[in-house]
């Protein structure tokens, strides 16, 4: 039956995006998180990204997280000696997160969401729609 | 071809359309994927869709993607910077669309099924 697996695969979409609010809440939740040692580097924003994921045992292709990984661009320094992160000049690195890009990024997540919710909804009122038949 | 068949095919049809949007709207953040879409209705009927292959073992493997899946041309300037192409808008007026025939071709096949009971003499509801 197409229709459920319909529901499986919005499922999937809404489980990804579940995770996507998950990674930016860290990033936000880290965003003065620096090093504890000297010199070391801070919190690094982490990323994710996803792919198109064939299920082989139903042949549904659904959506999947492909990696969360790191974003590696370069760390801003402050000026802080006092900081126990600081290093010798007395520059501490800062993490590279920006509250606005995440703040973009989960208004992004909130709105595949609700899409996928839709679409859910819809399969469900076909479905419906399709046992009344046997009324 | 009777009503009844051609009920039947219009919503298996439906069916297979609504699991390819519910794909592309689920994907609408993977990078690189094309949004797909059926070929219409009125060419699958005319071209008599010639039957897939049964899978009449466990064994058999699932075709992994359906080869007959026209790729949805997206407006030039609805590709993302990642090469995505899903236009969310334009896949929920789509799924809204399926909605809405699917809706008619329930009540016409419970209608042309309240005639058959009509003429067997039950009093219809």
């Amino acid at each position: 039956m197409e229709l459920s697996k319909a529901l499986t695969i919005s499922a999937s979409g809404m489980e990804v995006q579940t995770t996507r609010l998950r990674v930016i809440a860290e990033n936000l939740a880290n965003q003065s998180t620096t090093g504890s040692s000297p010199g070391a580097d801070a919190y690094r924003r982490k990323t994710i990204t996803f792919e198109d994921s064939v299920d082989q045992a139903s042949g549904t292709e659904a959506v999947a997280v492909q990696n969360i990984g790191q974003d590696m661009s370069d760390l801003p320094l402050r000026y802080d000696p006092g900081n126990p992160a600081a290093n010798t000049d007395g520059y501490v690195k800062l993490p590279n997160v920006n509250s606005l890009v995440e703040m973009m990024d989960m208004r992004d997540a909130e709105r595949s969401y609700q899409a996928n919710l839709a679409v859910m909804q819809t399969t469900r009122n076909m479905l419906n729609r399709a046992i009344d038949l046997l009324k | 071809m009777d009503l009844f068949d051609l009920a039947d095919r219009r919503l298996a049809w439906l069916d297979r359309r609504q699991s390819i949007l519910a794909q592309n709207v689920a994907n609408v953040a993977t990078p690189g994927y094309t949004a797909r879409d059926l070929p219409s209705f009125a060419a699958t009927l005319a071209a008599n869709s010639s039957p897939a292959m049964a899978r009449t073992a466990a064994g058999h493997l699932v075709g992994t993607r359906d080869k007959d899946l026209t790729t949805v041309q997206p407006r030039p300037d609805a590709r993302a910077p990642d090469g995505n192409t899903v236009s969310l808008d334009q896949e929920l007026t789509k799924i809204a669309d399926s909605e809405t025939s699917q809706g008619l071709v329930t009540s016409i096949y419970k209608k042309y099924l309240d005639m058959f009971s009509m003429a067997l003499g039950h009093s219809s509801s």
